[in-house]
């Protein structure tokens, strides 16, 4: 009991993580959200985490949990990735701004000769 | 020079050659870039290098070869590089731009035909092709590769083209306002056709031709490499 309450206080985190996350990375939300509730509904009816684990051969109830958790984690790993990505395009903004404040003025260019008779 | 038919352009005035702007992003390039922008300096067209955070004097030199040169304070790679050009002709005023590799694989003739191509066309775009053109030096295992991102690019974003990656392109004012690169690294190429492809704006080939070297070969693009833009461009997708 105390373990499957542990669980629903950390899945539910995730669920907040992914509801926050959801306006940046819908794809990532989605999949974070989709993974704790199923992890929810397996922590809470671990008969039925049972019986798909040996149908989809990992024979142990707990076990499915566990890829579940690693799947989450994952999840997130990739979303740190592209929050990472989100940053660095914040930083090259920035650069550009500067980089063109301070531009070297290129030597003028030859005026051109006007058409020949 | 001017190109014969440009006064056809549609929704620009071009007044000169020197409404028609040169873009090179640049890294590490100091052994070549004094050359690459005479050569392009001697078409009469304005020169802006983007020194992408260069550890040698690429930036001093090409200065000193009379480019208009911007310095990234950090490296952030070419597609950035080739943006912070864009920003800086649009701002210039630029009626066209033409992007340029820094490494001395283009030649500076070809710019007329793809600004020329531009105004026969009324086109916003004209993309280089050193398939319609001429490839000099140019490895078996390259054409490979080139071939199949030409198929990945042709698959992924309809534009019926023979030469992906190719970075000698020219874009009317209208066509670079429709470029916002947030590729910073190599997946650039494609984003910028799958921005052309968005954009609905008319795109043309035009031969050109691309002459390669040892130093310019070191340079390339390798198996590895092309994964890896496959994979920037999938992450892209995943994030607003």
């Amino acid at each position: 009991m105390i373990a499957q309450l542990l669980l629903t206080a950390m899945l539910f985190t995730i669920l907040l993580y992914a509801t926050m996350t959801y306006r940046n990375a819908p794809i990532i939300g989605f999949l974070a959200v989709i993974a704790a509730f199923g992890g929810l509904y397996f922590v809470w009816v671990p008969s039925h985490a049972t019986r798909l684990a040996e149908l989809v051969g990992i024979s142990r109830g707990v076990d499915l949990l566990l890829y579940i958790w690693v799947m989450i984690s994952l999840i997130m790993l990739l979303n740190l990735h592209l929050k990472l990505r989100s940053q660095l395009e914040l930083i090259t903004l920035l650069a550009r701004k500067i980089a063109i404040a301070d531009t070297v003025p290129g030597q003028p260019l030859r005026p051109e000769q006007p058409p020949g008779p | 020079m001017v190109g014969a038919g440009l006064s056809f352009l549609p929704a620009m005035e071009l007044r000169s050659s020197q409404d028609i702007w040169v873009v090179i992003a640049a890294y590490n390039e100091a052994k070549v870039i004094a050359s690459v922008v005479a050569d392009v300096k001697s078409t009469g067209h304005r020169v802006v290098v983007v020194d992408d955070g260069s550890k040698d004097d690429t930036a001093g030199i090409a200065a000193g070869a009379g480019a208009a040169v911007i310095r990234h304070p950090i490296n952030l790679g070419q597609g950035a590089a080739l943006q912070t050009g864009l920003d800086y002709a649009l701002a210039r005023g630029a009626e066209v731009i033409v992007t340029f590799d820094a490494d001395g694989q283009h030649r500076a003739a070809d710019i007329a035909g793809l600004v020329d191509a531009l105004a026969r066309d009324r086109a916003d775009y004209a993309l280089g092709s050193r398939f319609l053109g001429t490839s000099v030096n140019l490895p078996p295992s390259r054409r490979l590769l080139l071939r199949a991102a030409t198929w990945f690019t042709r698959a992924t974003t309809g534009l019926n083209i023979t030469d992906s990656h190719n970075g000698l392109r020219a874009m009317t004012r209208r066509g670079a306002d429709r470029i916002h690169l947030r590729q910073n690294r190599m997946a650039h190429a494609s984003e910028i056709l799958h921005q052309i492809a968005t954009s609905g704006l008319k795109y043309v080939e035009t031969p050109v031709t691309i002459h390669y070297s040892d130093y310019s070969l070191a340079k390339g693009q390798t198996l590895f490499d092309a994964l890896l833009i496959v994979l920037d461009l999938f992450a892209r997708r995943l994030h607003r």
